[in-house]
């Protein structure tokens, strides 16, 4: 457990000692794909480019459909929207701006590591080349952190409220026979709507 | 010198709740000064992201933040700030504080906590000390609390059972889990005595609050219903309707300004935008949990208090005292159980209100004899599904988990078990080791120095921590439990916090006198949990509740 914690301090000394090897992702792109909370669920995965197209790739390797217990359906990444879901939160308020960079600068480390290894761009992997890219990316500090980070916004897309843009239909939830408490947030109780600010936690003990 | 207000109130959770709510009521003039924000229940939903993957109720730690202190394996201690290591020591930073989101399991501390030196001696390397009050002092404000609040629960006699002025609760204990007939099974034939918990949980309604929903998510949600009975909900809606009470939010001090003569004049406080303001009352109350209680003094410097209010004898911030003890886990697995028990054990919504008190003191010639224990409590898993899936997000290689054996995980931690859980709550003695001070490089956004807490912990504690946890786990497998384990540590737990402000009878080793007051300062109080030079072995917030109403009707006599 140790491992996911990476405090603030190593996390921007990854960044520093990483961005300059990385291939950079103009601010205007970024931009571009930023959506807001109400977008149109048929157009998550539409016409998508990088670095969503890849980010989408990793998250169903990392989270794919109809694998883990095959008699019984059960969501993928694309089926929950983990993408959506992903995209609203780097584009809530007060969300990080270093971990939002570092997230779309790991997609470019991503690629140039694909290439190396196979001579092509992640998306154009098969499964097993797919995973042999993610295994070496997790062997460095920075890969690791890029993809827990990316695992963490996907756990957080299958079993968050609907209301953030993950768990389409309340398909995590349902597949999990989670029981949802009640009631649950509307649009205008989301959490960056309660009060004027709000950051992730990284880390808190508390007994009940 | 005409005041503003008779009485300024910093903090608004359960410390000062109490004194708002009496006072007001009095038709004394009171303003509240709340550095967080004014949400209700309509605010309050069952939404793991609002209450436990985003801090939306407490501060942003590059804005506030605290230094924390711990010792290394070679002895020596090394600090580092809460943003650095994103250990967040916050609560809830809101009107009525952290009580929107405590769990509410409440127990009155002991006679025996009072008088803890007497009763069972010295420990070396402890500041043991007895209270400069008894427990007869502050049972009829246990009693209040338990109306005002509105506590429920149920009497069952036992030999460790406290004595009280009332027969029973005033309001029945809530509807309760199947598992606890599981639990009150094991216990009789290991001869334990399984008691109810009691809840500051309604489970009638209470004038304008409605009664418990039974949604199963409690703890670190602020309530829906009104029934969880928070400072807010309980006291401060009163306070308000009497039209003597103002709550300030977004209103940070940052100073008590005194006078020549030692006693405090106004409080100085940020406001919303940032401008620094000032109020003057004739009596001020500090209330804003304890480590910020502490740190709020020690930078209030003034003619007659050069290194901070009531620090003329460098008492201020030590002894600051933790929740020791910790927690484990037994799994019980629904392929082992026959279709009705398994439907029974997934319920969601009732409550596992059953703890053990068997040895809340004990004697064990390994322990020197008689010895001061503590108690256990039992409580299913939280039912926060993220939290959850996160426990299997690493593999026992320490490697990310991912595709196929990732979802078979979550299916298993999902759909496979309940877990019940137990915590072990005892003494965490105060040392020398603990305590708070103000950091000299970190500041806040408005660039106050932040409070600097040494987090050691006395060996002791653990020892006491495994004893109990041997016995919960007992428990648990005589229920038939598997895979059960526990983790007892000195790692404190955030939102069990109290002290650095003990009260007591000798200006030298206190910081209030027995009425809360500081020894010097003619008109401050102090009503969080900062007054307790021990903690009992029990969560704080009854006590709390209880020692805030006694200072109330001091305070009454006075303005």
């Amino acid at each position: 457990m140790k491992k996911s914690i990476l405090n603030r301090r190593q996390f921007i000394q990854i960044l520093a000692l990483t961005s300059a090897s990385w291939p950079l992702i103009s601010h205007a792109e970024k931009i571009a794909h930023l959506q807001t909370l109400g977008q149109q669920a048929n157009l998550v995965y539409k016409n998508l480019s990088d670095p969503w197209l890849s980010i989408a790739e990793v998250q169903e390797h990392l989270f794919p459909a109809n694998e883990a217990v095959p008699t019984t359906q059960s969501p993928g990444a694309k089926d929950i929207y983990a993408l959506r879901f992903l995209r609203n939160m780097l584009d809530a308020p007060d969300t990080d701006t270093e971990e939002k960079e570092f997230i779309i600068k790991g997609v470019g480390w991503l690629n140039d590591l694909s290439f190396k290894i196979h001579q092509k761009r992640f998306i154009y992997l098969n499964t097993t080349e797919k995973e042999t890219v993610l295994r070496k990316t997790e062997d460095s500090r920075a890969g690791s952190r890029w993809l827990n980070l990316i695992l963490t916004y996907l756990i957080e897309a299958l079993l968050s409220d609907p209301v953030y843009g993950g768990n389409k239909d309340k398909k995590g939830w349902q597949w999990l026979e989670h029981i949802a408490g009640f009631p649950t947030p509307t649009t205008e109780q989301v959490y960056f709507k309660l009060t004027d600010r709000s950051h992730n936690i990284t880390r808190r003990r508390t007994k009940a | 010198m005409s005041k503003d207000y008779d009485v300024c109130v910093i903090g608004s959770g359960a410390g000062a709740g109490p004194i708002i709510s009496e006072l007001s009521k009095q038709g004394k003039s009171v303003l509240v000064l709340e550095k967080g924000p004014w949400l209700t229940e309509k605010d309050f939903t069952k939404d793991e992201m609002a209450c436990c993957r985003r801090s939306v109720y407490t501060p942003k730690l590059e804005d506030e933040q605290h230094v924390l202190e711990e010792q290394n394996n070679d002895g020596n201690w090394s600090s580092e700030a809460t943003s650095e290591s994103g250990w967040d020591f916050w609560n809830g930073n809101v009107v009525g504080g952290s009580s929107n989101f405590m769990s509410g399991y409440f127990y009155r501390i002991k006679p025996k906590d009072f008088r803890l030196l007497s009763e069972f001696g010295p420990i070396k390397g402890a500041n043991i000390v007895d209270w400069p009050i008894s427990y007869e002092d502050m049972e009829p404000y246990f009693t209040k609390a338990e109306t005002e609040i509105g506590i429920s629960g149920k009497i069952v006699a036992h030999k460790h059972q406290e004595p009280r002025s009332t027969k029973d609760f005033p309001y029945p204990p809530t509807l309760e889990h199947p598992v606890v007939n599981k639990i009150d099974k094991a216990c009789n034939e290991l001869n334990l005595t399984s008691l109810p918990t009691p809840r500051a949980i309604l489970s009638r309604p209470k004038q304008k609050r409605n009664s418990c929903e039974y949604s199963g998510y409690c703890g670190s949600y602020g309530c829906h219903s009104g029934a969880k009975g928070s400072a807010r909900a309980a006291l401060l809606d009163d306070a308000v309707a009497t039209g003597h009470c103002e709550i300030r939010t977004r209103s940070k001090v940052y100073k008590l300004k005194s006078d020549n003569k030692g006693k405090v004049v106004e409080a100085l406080y940020y406001d919303t935008q940032n401008k620094s303001q000032s109020v003057s009352a004739k009596i001020f109350v500090v209330a804003c949990h304890a480590i910020e209680t502490s740190r709020l003094l020690l930078a209030s410097n003034g003619p007659k208090h050069p290194h901070g209010l009531g620090n003329n004898y460098s008492q201020l911030g030590k002894n600051l005292l933790f929740s020791a003890g910790g927690s484990g886990t037994g799994e019980f697995h629904y392929s082992e159980m026959d279709k009705l028990t398994a439907s029974n054990m997934k319920t969601r919504g009732p409550f596992v209100n059953r703890g053990l008190q068997d040895w809340y003191y004990f004697n064990d010639k390994k322990f020197g004899g008689q010895t001061k224990g503590g108690i256990i409590d039992f409580l299913l898993r939280h039912p926060n599904p993220i939290s959850k899936a996160m426990s299997v997000k690493w593999n026992d290689e320490g490697n990310l988990n991912w595709g196929h054996n990732l979802k078979h995980d979550l299916k298993s931690v999902f759909t496979e078990s309940q877990d019940l859980r137990f915590e072990v709550f005892n003494d965490w003695l105060p040392t020398d080791n603990c305590f708070v001070s103000l950091d000299t490089n970190v500041k806040d956004k408005w660039g106050s120095a932040v409070a600097k807490v040494r987090l050691g912990y006395h060996e002791h504690d653990l020892k006491i921590g495994e004893f109990l946890s041997t016995k919960a786990k007992n428990v648990l497998r005589q229920m038939g439990a598997k895979n059960i384990r526990s983790n007892i540590s000195g790692s404190p737990p955030a939102n069990l916090v109290a002290g650095g402000c003990r009260f007591g009878n000798d200006i030298k080793t206190s910081v209030l006198d027995a009425d809360c007051k500081v020894h010097d300062v003619e008109n401050l109080y102090i009503t969080d949990g900062s007054f307790m030079p021990t903690g009992g072995s029990v969560p704080y917030t009854w006590t709390i509740y209880a020692n805030s109403f006694r200072v109330a009707d001091i305070i009454k006599n006075r303005v």
